[in-house]
């Protein structure tokens, strides 16, 4: 019995151990469909993206480490002229889409008729895709569309709204796409503020725009930050959209990649934009953690 | 949920339903009422401005769905693509969901961030690593490659969905089928799926809708070859003549599928499967 004793630790330890093992091997095993999809078909594409970007790793050419595309991005100006497009479409459809779902989420927490078929149709563009919104509108603000003949009965002139210098038509399809998408975050998180803090600002006698600005707004920034990144990041890499309704120049960058991808051939130049694409948004996207660290991210 | 107090006036709520309804009307309501003109539009006649209707309507352009061959092509490419790419969604999702919301998974955080990668990563991105991988093995212009690279954008709501139904069983319902004297996979097979089902369908409904929709990468990587209805809805958009009446059509029969299976999912659509599919929380 004696020499028994000293065994049986050493032997929980090694069954421990094989148990671990065995609980290492499920996990692989179960991880590997999902996790190693994207590893294989997201990491290694991404992968030949900053490869390629640098003149490595080409198909069928001599590979050679080179600068030349990053430097070809920065000194000619329909490049940077696409970036900083790119970066103004992204920033004014984000504060317009921002300020509209704001205050709309705010009006929506107020008993009103009809109310929960408003809750329903204002969801409807969130499962239209975005070729589809930019049809619907262009139909709607098109130069032939149906706002300008009805003003033209009108004997007025409508404003040139789509294929302009600003992109204008641009911003107000992705406006109409994103307000609804932030709308259901800030919502769900306006719904969550216990309506005693909301009384109790009222009885201290601010007056209903003072607490959306001091209490509501504040108590919503976890949903607002998270609505807000999402939209700008979606935006600033939009092709579909920019592609179809705007002017010649300037192009948004990843309508410059489309084109440098399949009218000509070249790999390594839209390689080397996408990978600033994928810098610029991958810096917001820190800058965010940084900023909300501790107050709970929104988006994990 | 209501805030009454915030506003004391009595007209106030029938300004507020004025408003809201003015806007879906505008917003919502007379483009779609549009579109669908646009698809009856007699091509003999036209729809020309100032005409605030079609002066005459025929159903010509539905008849083009059927006898131009892009358009059939377009509709059974993507009503083909998308049950592929659901099945291989769950089928993927469902081992990694589960060990991702019932097991102590090593680096958790690693693994969460590489899911959300591609929910957050411009398309075009990944488009263009895709494409110039898919090139060298062979991949490019064909159904597989589409179905592969629809996959990489849609798994990632499925993975999320499944995990947080993973995560809501009770484990006291698995305690209890064990002690009853189920082994793991009658265990897994009479609990767990059945409970999980209801996520999986949340889950599938998004990925089809994803799948209906993805342009950008099925455009790179599939034209001119495969060309599912987004694909053929730019082209006749963006064209050097845009084609409005064939546009609405394809419009309509991309949309048509996508408002319908969202209101029959509405009831398995829970807020949190809602959520956790937008990337939020």
């Amino acid at each position: 019995m004696t020499e028994v004793l000293p065994a049986s630790p050493a032997l929980d330890i090694s069954r421990l151990a094989a148990r671990r093992r065995r609980d290492n091997w499920i996990n692989l095993l179960l991880l590997a469909p999902g996790v190693g999809f994207l590893a294989l078909f997201l990491v290694i594409p991404l992968a030949q993206v900053f490869l390629r970007s640098v003149g490595l790793a080409a198909v069928g050419q001599a590979s050679r480490f080179t600068w030349e595309y990053y430097r070809q991005f920065w000194t000619e100006p329909q490049y940077r002229d696409g970036f900083f497009f790119s970066l103004w479409l992204g920033v004014a459809s984000t504060l317009i889409s921002l300020a509209t779902a704001l205050l709309f989420s705010a009006l929506m927490q107020i008993r009103f008729p009809g109310r929960l078929l408003v809750s329903v149709l204002y969801k409807i563009p969130l499962v239209v895709p975005s070729l589809v919104a930019a049809f619907l509108i262009l139909s709607l603000i098109g130069p032939g569309g149906i706002l300008a003949r009805l003003v033209f009965h009108w004997g007025w002139a409508w404003p040139r709204l789509v294929y302009d210098r600003w992109g204008w038509g641009v911003i107000l399809v992705l406006v109409w796409h994103n307000v609804p998408f932030m709308m259901v975050i800030i919502s769900a998180v306006m719904a969550s503020i216990p309506l005693d803090i909301l009384d109790a600002a009222r009885n201290l006698g601010a007056s209903p725009w003072a607490v959306f600005r001091c209490v509501t707004v504040p108590l919503s920034l976890s949903g607002i930050s998270a609505a807000t990144l999402l939209v700008f990041i979606q935006v600033f890499g939009a092709f579909a959209v920019p592609s179809l309704l705007e002017s010649a120049y300037p192009t948004a960058l990843p309508v410059i990649m489309q084109m440098e991808m399949m009218d000509h051939a070249n790999w390594a130049l839209a390689s080397a934009l996408g990978a600033v694409l994928t810098v610029a948004s991958g810096l917001i996207l820190f800058l965010y953690y940084r900023l909300v660290q501790g107050r709970g991210a929104g988006v994990r | 949920m209501t805030r009454t107090g915030a506003f004391p006036s009595r007209a106030f709520p029938w300004l507020l339903a004025g408003l809201f309804f003015s806007l879906a009307a505008i917003g919502l309501i007379v483009p779609l009422a549009v579109g669908v003109l646009w698809s009856l539009v007699n091509p003999r006649a036209g729809w020309f401005p100032p005409n605030l209707v079609p002066p005459s309507l025929s159903l010509a352009n539905w008849r083009a769905m059927f006898s131009v061959p892009e358009m059939g092509d377009a509709a059974i490419a993507s009503f083909t693509i998308a049950p592929i790419v659901t099945v291989l969604c769950a089928a993927l999702a469902l081992p990694t969901g589960y060990a991702l919301g019932r097991r102590p998974v090593p680096f958790r955080r690693a693994i969460e961030f590489l899911v959300l990668a591609p929910i957050i990563m411009p398309g075009i991105v990944i488009a263009t690593g895709l494409g110039s991988v898919f090139i060298r093995i062979g991949l490019e212009h064909t159904v597989l490659g589409v179905v592969l690279v629809q996959t990489v954008v849609v798994l990632p709501f499925m993975i999320r969905i499944v995990t947080a139904t993973f995560e809501a069983v009770p484990q006291d319902l698995i305690d209890a089928a064990r002690n009853l004297g189920a082994g793991p996979l009658s265990t897994a097979w009479r609990v767990l799926i059945p409970l999980v089902v209801p996520g999986l369908f949340a889950g599938g409904v998004f990925t089809f809708i994803g799948s209906m929709e993805e342009f950008v990468l099925t455009f790179i990587v599939g034209s001119p070859d495969v060309r599912t209805l987004p694909v053929l809805l730019f082209a006749y958009l963006g064209g050097r003549s845009q084609i409005f009446t064939y546009a609405a059509v394809v419009t309509i029969v991309l949309l048509a599928p996508t408002i319908m299976f969202l209101f029959l999912a509405e009831r398995a659509l829970k807020q949190e499967y809602l959520a956790a599919g937008l990337g939020k929380m």
